[in-house]
């Protein structure tokens, strides 16, 4: 299993996938000699955390063609909270991509590379899940599958769960171990958002932050199952908006009204038998016209 | 979860059902993940069979995957932006309110949450000529404000009528009746509602805190299901009849004492654009005045945090005095 970390780079060679998610985490799937499949869960802290903005930067990432620094793949987004802002997607992928503006042709075979999937209960986004089987073998481009959000059955599984957890988390379970086969199987990708269901009381959140500040917002609720198929926890939060008017104080005053957010990424590896958290690392990225811009 | 029934596709008779409940295959999820192989066998049903009876089940219930081009050409077609009638909240709101998504506005007692909905509901029915379909759960709705509001706009008798018509009002107190009533506007009621009278295109809940926050709170995990619930049947009715779901929510008091929208954090996931209204604080203390300023605290289109102030007194100005400015001083008479 090698895990290596670079700076923003996103390079396909035959059969290896580099996908960079942000400056910090870089994961690489080697095929030669052992693989690793990276199933990377997004939690968020507060509502506007700009997690959705990252899975659009990933998104055009992986559509745009390469010559405009994409990768060219297929990716599969399945939509349970009905979050997918089209026209924001294409307002993104237009101001990245390089070629001469309004070229329809280049946005359509851009847009043709995305699957849209509406789920509205968990058992349809099991049957879903199946279902996708029959395409992941159809389409050998489809790399990348977003889930936006894993969480969004939570509470109506556990009402119709009754007093049993076991029957509560069965759906969820269900799915994951689906999930766990298609990326053994598959060798694909899965970045899957979960939403947080209590507000952190702890102070306003310092500029230091250190694993141990990680308070009660981050813990996670979903089932055990998933905890263990999740291999990179990203947690996503809002800085303070008086901690980046210092920071930025000579700055336009148009920069220091932008929202900073911040990601900090605990990926714990699935070989070790203890589950000690390795590489805690954070960045912070700002939301523009033309999608995340990292500082 | 969609129980296994004879008859439910072809080849899928009752002694198969009943053999398959028998090794405790009930549903259509436990049949499409069990191992084939292994369920013929002891069903003593042949392997073809089954694998057909399976894609035929999966085929039916599953989501359709669809191609992003094909999703934005309709998103493109169908998508419209409804103006709320007041220039100073449009700009707030990025144009208006868009159709297919959810829009929320909160704010205290008497910040405007319902003047503003039923500003919009006669600028929609009366400017736009499309119906508007009010849920009222507050009993803050009064035909005789709708009427004042139109008589701001016209004089004519008949228009003001017409107008009216095309706002349909629906009253109810407690979330079951709300989930009846959205269950059936989307199964039928909104197309019923569009005959004659220009199509829906707006349907403003006022106010969703009022029939929810009773429920949430303490061990009973009901409450928050029915939240989302009706969250989802908001969400679909808006998506696939192209309306635009606008929904008004009380507020609380955060841990830093800031104001923040209610029913909690997993609600704030829900409206793709909120706003909070506030009473703007003026030094001279106009102990009545109509001016409120809306922040935009949740956008995925536009910087947060912009603020604009606009005049509750906007929809029901009189079109002969306007000189295309808001009137700051104007006090309620």
């Amino acid at each position: 299993v090698c895990v290596c970390v670079c700076v923003c780079v996103c390079e396909r060679q035959s059969g290896v996938i580099c996908v960079c998610v942000c400056v910090c985490v870089c994961v690489c799937v080697c095929t030669v000699r052992c693989y690793m499949c990276v199933c990377v869960c997004v939690c968020v802290c507060v509502c506007v955390s700009g997690k959705t903005e990252l899975l659009y930067h990933l998104l055009c990432r992986c559509v745009l063609p390469v010559a405009t620094g994409g990768l060219e793949v297929d990716v599969v987004f399945v939509d349970t909270d009905y979050s997918l802002d089209m026209l924001r997607l294409v307002n993104i992928l237009e101001t990245r991509s390089t070629s001469s503006p309004s070229d329809e042709a280049e946005l359509r075979s851009c847009l043709s590379r995305l699957l849209v999937v509406h789920c509205s209960s968990s058992s349809q986004l099991l049957l879903t899940l199946h279902f996708l089987e029959t395409s992941l073998s159809s389409r050998p481009g489809l790399a990348l599958l977003l889930i936006d959000s894993i969480s969004a059955f939570y509470w109506p599984d556990r009402c119709e769960g009754g007093a049993s957890i076991a029957k509560q988390e069965e759906k969820l379970s269900k799915c994951t171990e689906l999930l766990g086969r298609l990326l053994r199987d598959y060798r694909i990708t899965v970045f899957a958002t979960c939403h947080a269901i209590r507000r952190s009381y702890s102070g306003p959140p310092s500029s230091s932050s250190s694993s141990s500040s990680s308070s009660e917002c981050d813990r996670p609720y979903l089932c055990r199952r998933w905890q263990r198929l999740v291999t990179h926890r990203l947690l996503c939060s809002r800085q303070e908006a008086a901690n980046n008017m210092a920071a930025t104080a000579g700055g336009s005053v148009e920069q220091r009204r932008r929202q900073v957010f911040t990601v900090n990424c605990t990926s714990s590896s699935s070989s070790s038998s203890s589950t000690t958290k390795k590489a805690y690392r954070s960045t912070s990225f700002y939301v523009t016209d033309g999608g995340v811009e990292f500082i | 979860m969609v129980v296994l029934r004879g008859g439910m596709c072809p080849g899928l008779d009752e002694d198969l059902v009943r053999g398959l409940r028998a090794v405790d295959i009930k549903t259509v999820e436990d049949l499409v993940s069990s191992d084939i192989e292994e369920l013929a066998q002891k069903c003593s049903v042949s392997y073809k069979a089954l694998f057909a009876i399976r894609r035929v089940l999966l085929a039916q219930h599953t989501a359709f995957p669809v191609s992003g081009a094909d999703l934005y050409e309709e998103l493109l077609s169908s998508t419209a932006i409804l103006s709320t009638g007041n220039p100073s909240l449009d700009k707030v709101l990025d144009s208006g309110l868009y159709t297919g998504e959810i829009t929320e506005l909160s704010g205290g007692p008497g910040s405007g949450k319902s003047q503003v909905c039923f500003g919009v509901a006669v600028h929609i029915a009366y400017h736009l000529k499309q119906s508007v379909i009010f849920i009222d759960t507050t009993g803050g709705l009064t035909a005789r404000r709708l009427l004042q509001m139109l008589q701001a706009e016209t004089n004519n008798t008949e228009e003001q009528m017409e107008a009216l018509q095309r706002i349909h009002i629906f009253r109810l107190f407690d979330v079951f009746s709300l989930l009846d009533c959205l269950y059936g506007l989307r199964s039928g009621r909104l197309q019923q509602a569009s005959v004659g009278g220009g199509s829906v295109k707006a349907v403003i809940l006022d106010s969703v805190s009022a029939v929810i926050s009773p429920l949430l709170g303490g061990k009973q995990n009901d409450g928050m299901s029915l939240m989302i619930q009706v969250a989802g049947v908001l969400k679909t009715m808006a998506k696939d009849f192209n309306v635009a779901a606008l929904v008004t929510n009380h507020v609380t008091r955060s841990g830093s004492g800031e104001l923040q929208p209610g029913l909690g954090v997993s609600w704030s996931h829900i409206p793709r654009t909120r706003i909070l209204l506030e009473r703007v604080e003026e030094a001279t203390a106009v102990s009545h005045s109509s001016l409120r300023s809306a922040t935009l605290i949740k956008s995925s289109r536009q910087p947060c945090h912009i603020k604009e102030e606009f005049d509750l007194q906007w929809w029901s100005r009189s079109k002969e005095g306007s000189s295309g400015k808001r009137k700051l001083d104007e006090t309620d008479s």
